[in-house]
């Protein structure tokens, strides 16, 4: 069974996917600082009408739990929240960018954070787009 | 003084990823340790930052009264580094002893970084010439 990216069901499934990855468990062990917001931007000719949200309520190695929401103002709330165009989240899901140089290439964009609180916690960012390469995924611009 | 107004993107240094994240982080470390604006206020000169496998570069033109990121190397440089993401990341989380601010050589980071150096994996050229430039800078990117 594969998920379509992005979706409601892929984001239930990431949070599977997150709770299974003891490297994460490891990596996050430290983290509190509140849920992480990856944001998809709106891309018409791939059927994304309106920007795309999963926010991951994720604490202490875990994650409690996901919310899919549609349009920037729904992510809002997220104290991190990072944001990329589909084909570059398609990138990091394939395994093809790795998030941090990905993120020094401008592919991806903290838009809201405490960027020193992201660097302590690189594993974790890292073994976040881990979870998400374990999740079977149909992407939404392929047959 | 106030180490908000002192960091600023050059023209075209927006599009650069590492430019925008060493800007922010040099910005926030001084909200979050006052005591780092000293630093910004005496760091001088021209540092180039190559990060290898990311195939992008940045150079920090430090005016004393603060620092602009430009894209890419512009001018020469008096200190360049050159090292992976992974090692440029790790340089920011550097351990440093209380009050004199020097890498704290029981850090375990401090302890990683230098064996990168020993076995080329961080490059700095121009670190003697220019040592105080090099600690101030250290000091400025670390978020301890």
């Amino acid at each position: 069974m594969t998920f379509p990216f992005p979706s409601e069901e892929w984001t239930h499934a990431y949070k599977d996917a997150v709770n299974a990855n003891e490297r994460y468990r490891v990596a996050g062990k430290e983290w509190t600082f509140g849920p992480v917001a990856f944001v998809v931007s709106k891309d018409p000719s791939k059927g994304l009408e309106d920007d795309a949200g999963m926010i991951l309520d994720v604490e202490g190695g875990q994650c409690r739990g996901t919310t899919f929401v549609h349009g920037l103002a729904a992510v809002e709330s997220a104290p991190f929240i990072i944001v990329a165009p589909y084909e570059r989240w398609k990138e990091v899901i394939n395994g093809s960018v790795d998030p941090i140089q990905g993120m020094m290439q401008g592919k991806l964009k903290l838009t809201k954070g405490h960027l020193p609180t992201m660097l302590r916690f690189v594993e974790s960012s890292r073994q976040l787009v881990v979870s998400a390469s374990k999740v079977p995924t149909k992407f939404v611009d392929e047959a | 003084m106030s180490g908000l107004r002192s960091v600023e993107l050059a023209p075209g240094a927006d599009q650069n990823g590492f430019a925008v994240m060493i800007s922010e982080l040099v910005k926030q470390n001084v909200i979050d340790h006052p005591e780092k604006a000293r630093d910004l206020a005496r760091l001088r000169g021209r540092v180039a930052i190559v990060v290898e496998d990311a195939r992008v570069a940045i150079t920090l033109d430090c005016r004393g009264a603060g620092v602009d990121v430009h894209n890419g190397i512009v001018g020469i440089p008096d200190l360049t580094i050159r090292a992976s993401s992974d090692e440029i990341t790790r340089m920011s989380l550097i351990e440093l002893l209380p009050r004199v601010g020097l890498p704290d050589p029981r850090g375990p980071v401090t302890r990683e970084i230098a064996k990168a150096s020993r076995e080329g994996k961080i490059r700095v050229f121009g670190a003697l010439a220019n040592a105080p430039t090099m600690l101030r800078l250290t000091r400025l990117l670390s978020v301890n």
